[in-house]
């Protein structure tokens, strides 16, 4: 019976081989940190490499910042952390502007902090999640 | 008064289910009959009570009760009447009283079911499954209570999220809860056998029909989900790796697994462990996607609540289960020793082992990948996410070797397949798809992803044709029947084997949909009136899309900006576009609403991406904006949805009751089942020639009638015509004078007799094809029209079914049919083929 096993277990280690191979590739190209603006400044700060690495961000669009451009479709922003409003970091984006989009709003980047410290965008998402729900299910 | 009962019912409803479990604990360890009665009494009590407490709070919602916290936060005043319906289903708290009165509608016909039959099984059945209501109860009482009130009522409430304001808003959530409740029939059944050590095949024939159905239910939640995300959205795709769609898909992955793995136990008595786990996986995954779905631990379009007591209590309720699960199965380990062993690699045995390797480790992928957020955020304190392209790039390999699989399985033999057996089925299919790969390389199709999946798509959809084709011929010259009559005939007897290989092509045609994605031409312009983008389809054609103006409607709770889009197609007209974004009043929030034509090749897709300005067109002082449109033609994307149909359609096959007279013998009970059969087909018939009578009287010149009877009829066509003059908005809803002006002039055709078919008729012969708000009863587009709720029905329709057959004699008490002359010489000529005989 034992020789009967041996093919099982190769074959179930060369799958698991194989997806964790996968896994592992897949996870370095596709990985996303989640971070605020002061969170990545700290980062890159601390390591270089981190420049150019795929994050997310959540911050605040500065007032007064935001240039858009409706022939060519380049905006221009200033976005801030949430809480304490500072550092700023420069975004570029290119692309119809997102519905909501205005001074002051919540957004979430998806892009690169390049090294000459602006930072461009592939998504911009305006954030309304707060809003779904004025009261708590608590009923408070 | 009535909101205050569902209160109570709630607050009663959870002792009744705890009591529940202590009498059929108590009942099975004791023998004692009557407290297993008492059981499943309470199965039906908590039934009741449910059923009770979400008709109160669908009443809050009709009657506006604001004091309840749930209700202003998913309704407002506006809101229109279906979605005050819908708001049961709205919100986290809603969805888990949803839930439990699903989970209870299931356990109540279960134990209705089997009153008589399985005595021995079913107080740990009962004990399940009002564990898992006393679960989701415990929650509605206590943390998540769907009645809590706002110390302050407000005046209106805060309305429904503008996304969910869609047909699919009724359709989509019930369907996918179906699915995931209904998985927890087969678990409580293996609970049930691992309790009471009766582990043979019988608790997985008791549960087959189960599994098919909550598969059913769940493959249609998410082909729903699918089919709204593509037109709500906003984007183009239909899935894009959200936790919510990932959530759902986990337990679909393991239930198919399940499906397939429980054969070899049926055939051949191997992998018991691992069935039971799986069911009971697929069990707490259905739970973790509704947790998921609900708790706003993961961000997602789709969790809107915030509240993270029940995603603990949730996660650690998965927790002990789960551990509880692992130890059963550790303790029963002796009786689940396996009664034979795998043979060789090239069996039909090890095709079926490797799919639910394949399965499981999609579904462990994507568990990794939904689940890294919290994950890192629990480990490191910070939070990873992995965007579609891990997803992507994971998954796709796996589909690979599924439609691969997918083409072995069904012909490979069983125990030891010969080199014979292999050559006979794979070889001809094989180069069919060789021959399919190479035309696409001639054509110019050199995405590699694309390209293989098609081919292997080829290979499967060849290998499960031939296979058919193989069956009919044999049973065509034995029986000297014609092809087609073979073919239906067996469709009709063998409805599990050839539902299943429906099934198969469906998957097949979907993933050539899928492959079609790689050709999506994506184009954006900003334009003013005037100018034109242009989008040349990967099958050719060029369209032309001009924009014309921009014009804006109120309508109720938001207003709306519609482009017009002239549509242009390699030259000739295409007809009109209106996409539009809808600014909601309540929620100051803005949506998009795309406008799709659809062909069965591709689907040209436009998006009113951005306005310039639109504050200025709705002041007046800016009436033709710039705006950003955006144009995409999505090849083959409605094979995803045929095929989905098809998948659907052949598990309904598969899942409909036999004929009576092979399950049931002697002719005297068969009779009143045949009559009923008899007079739902005359039913049929005679709607069939209603229906036509109805087309044809249509024609015939009319007379004046009384003006009651014209403002009927006129106001039936209104009611079925959308306004030429308001996008979007019915004709009885249109503001405008040109409305009033079409209004009356229906009035007074309806005054000199015509009836409301021929009015809707003669608007859409002057307005166009575009004012119809009901499908024209004919064709492809009633098909498109009609499909989801047909679906939905008719998964309802056999749930009935198995109600109805309630006084059916035990299953295994019908003795085994005979096999007709040429069943045998099919059976002898397939045995010497496989080299049995």
């Amino acid at each position: 019976m034992r020789a009967r096993r041996t093919p099982f277990v190769l074959g179930g280690l060369a799958l698991a081989g194989l997806v964790g191979y996968l896994l592992v590739t897949g996870m370095r190209d596709a990985m996303l940190y989640y971070l605020t603006p002061a969170e990545l400044m700290a980062r890159v700060e601390r390591d270089a490499g981190f420049y150019g690495m795929g994050v997310k961000v959540g911050g605040r669009v500065a007032p007064g910042s935001v240039r858009y451009d409706p022939v060519t479709l380049r905006l221009a922003f200033d976005l801030v952390d949430i809480e304490r409003g500072q550092p700023r970091i420069p975004v570029r984006y290119e692309g119809p502007l997102p519905d909501t989009f205005g001074d002051g709003r919540d957004v979430v980047v998806e892009g690169r902090l390049d090294r000459d410290g602006v930072f461009r965008a592939r998504t911009v998402l305006t954030k309304c999640g707060s809003r779904y729900e004025a009261y708590t299910a608590e009923g408070r | 008064m009535l909101t205050r009962l569902g209160e109570v019912a709630l607050a009663v409803a959870l002792p009744v289910a705890l009591w529940g479990v202590g009498a059929a604990v108590l009942g099975a360890r004791r023998g004692h009959a009557g407290l297993v009665r008492a059981a499943e009494r309470s199965v039906h009590a908590v039934f009741v009570l449910l059923l009770l407490a979400s008709a109160a709070l669908v009443t809050a919602f009709l009657r506006d009760e604001f004091a309840y916290a749930y209700v202003a936060n998913y309704a407002n005043r506006e809101l229109p009447l279906p979605y005050k319906i819908a708001g049961l289903w709205a919100g986290q708290t809603g969805s888990l009283l949803f839930w439990a009165l699903l989970l209870a509608g299931f356990a109540t016909l279960v134990v209705h079911q089997n009153r008589h039959r399985h005595r021995d099984l079913m107080p740990a059945v009962s004990a399940v499954l009002l564990g898992v209501l006393a679960f989701f109860l415990g929650l509605l009482v206590g943390p998540s209570n769907p009645f809590a009130l706002v110390p302050f009522p407000p005046a209106d409430g805060r309305g429904l999220n503008p996304q969910l304001q869609n047909v699919w808003m009724a359709i989509h959530p019930p369907t996918l809860y179906l699915g995931f409740t209904a998985f927890t029939v087969p678990a409580a059944f293996a609970v049930a056998a691992l309790v009471t050590g009766q582990l043979d095949t019988r608790w997985i024939l008791v549960t087959r029909r189960w599994t098919l159905l909550a598969w059913f239910f769940l493959t249609c939640g998410i082909l729903f989900g699918m089919m709204w995300a593509y037109v709500e959205l906003g984007w183009g795709g239909y899935w894009f790796w959200d936790p919510v769609e990932n959530a759902s898909l986990l337990p679909w992955l393991t239930g198919t697994a399940f499906l397939h793995s429980v054969m070899i136990q049926e055939k051949r008595g191997m992998l018991k462990v691992w069935n039971v786990s799986l069911i009971l996986a697929t069990f707490l995954l259905s739970v973790l996607a509704t947790f998921l779905t609900r708790s706003g631990l993961i961000e997602s379009v789709h969790s809107f609540a915030q509240n993270r007591t029940i995603g603990t209590i949730f996660l650690g309720a998965l927790t002990v289960a789960t551990l509880a699960g692992a130890g059963l199965i550790l303790w029963r380990r002796d009786r689940l020793a396996t009664e034979h062993r795998l043979v060789s690699w090239l069996s039909r045995e090890a095709a079926f082992l490797l799919n639910n390797l394949v399965f499981v480790t999609a579904m462990l992928a994507v568990l990794w990948g939904t689940l890294l957020p919290l994950l890192s955020e629990g480990v490191t304190g910070q939070k990873i996410n992995v965007g579609p392209a891990f997803f992507d790039r994971l998954t796709q390999p796996l589909a690979w070797a599924m439609l691969a699989l997918l083409g072995i399985g069904p012909v490979i033999a069983w125990r030891r397949a010969s080199a014979r057996n292999l050559r006979r089925h794979l070889v001809g299919p094989a180069a069919l798809a060789l021959a399919l790969g190479a035309a696409l390389a001639w054509v110019g199709v050199r995405h590699r992803g694309a390209w293989t999946t098609a081919v292997l798509g080829g290979f499967a959809a060849a290998v499960t044709l031939a296979e058919i084709a193989r069956a009919a011929r044999a049973r065509a010259r034995q029986g000297g029947r014609s092809l087609p009559a073979a073919v239906a005939e067996l469709f009709l007897q063998q409805r599990r084997r050839y539902g299943g290989y429906a099934v198969h092509l469906g998957l097949v045609v979907a993933f050539w949909g899928f492959a079609g994605s790689a050709y999506t031409v994506e184009r954006q312009a900003s334009l003013r009136p005037g100018d034109a983008l242009t989008v040349r389809s990967p099958f050719g054609p060029i369209y032309r899309l001009e924009y014309v103006d921009l014009s804006w409607y109120p309508a109720p709770n938001m207003t709306k900006l519609a482009a017009t889009i002239r549509v242009l197609r390699d030259g000739r007209p295409a007809g009109v576009l209106r996409p539009e974004k809808r600014a909601y009043r309540q929620r100051e929030e803005v949506s998009t609403e795309v406008a799709i034509q659809r062909r069965p090749l591709e689907d040209l897709y436009v998006i009113l991406a951005s306005i310039d300005d639109p504050n200025g067109v709705l002041r007046g002082t800016n009436p033709a904006p710039r705006i950003v449109l955006k144009a995409l033609v999505e090849p083959l994307v409605n094979w995803i949805w045929l095929g989905g149909f098809l998948v659907a359609l052949g598990t309904l096959w598969a899942l409909w009751p036999e004929r009576p007279t092979r399950r049931r013998p002697g002719p005297m009970r068969s009779r009143p089942r045949r009559a009923g059969a008899r007079a739902a087909a005359a039913g049929v018939a005679a709607g069939v020639v209603l229906f036509g009578l109805a087309r044809r009287a249509l024609g015939q010149p009319p007379a004046p009638v009384p003006p009651a009877v014209a403002e009927q009829e006129a106001r039936a066509a209104m009611g079925r015509l959308k306004s030429p003059y308001c996008p979007g908005l019915m004709l009885t809803a249109c503001p405008t004078p040109q409305a009033d002006a079409l209004r009356d002039s229906l009035r007074a055709l309806a005054a000199q007799g015509y009836r409301a078919d021929a009015l809707v008729e003669w608007t859409v012969r002057r307005h166009g094809a575009a004012v119809r708000a009901w499908p024209r009863p004919r064709g492809w587009e009633l098909v498109a029209w009609l499909a989801p709720p047909a679906l939905g029905l008719a998964g309802v329709a056999v749930l009935l079914g198995w109600w109805r057959r309630r006084r059916l004699a035990p299953a295994d008490a019908a003795p085994p049919a005979a096999l007709d002359p040429v069943d045998r010489a099919r059976l002898e000529a397939a045995l010497r083929d496989e080299g049995w005989a």
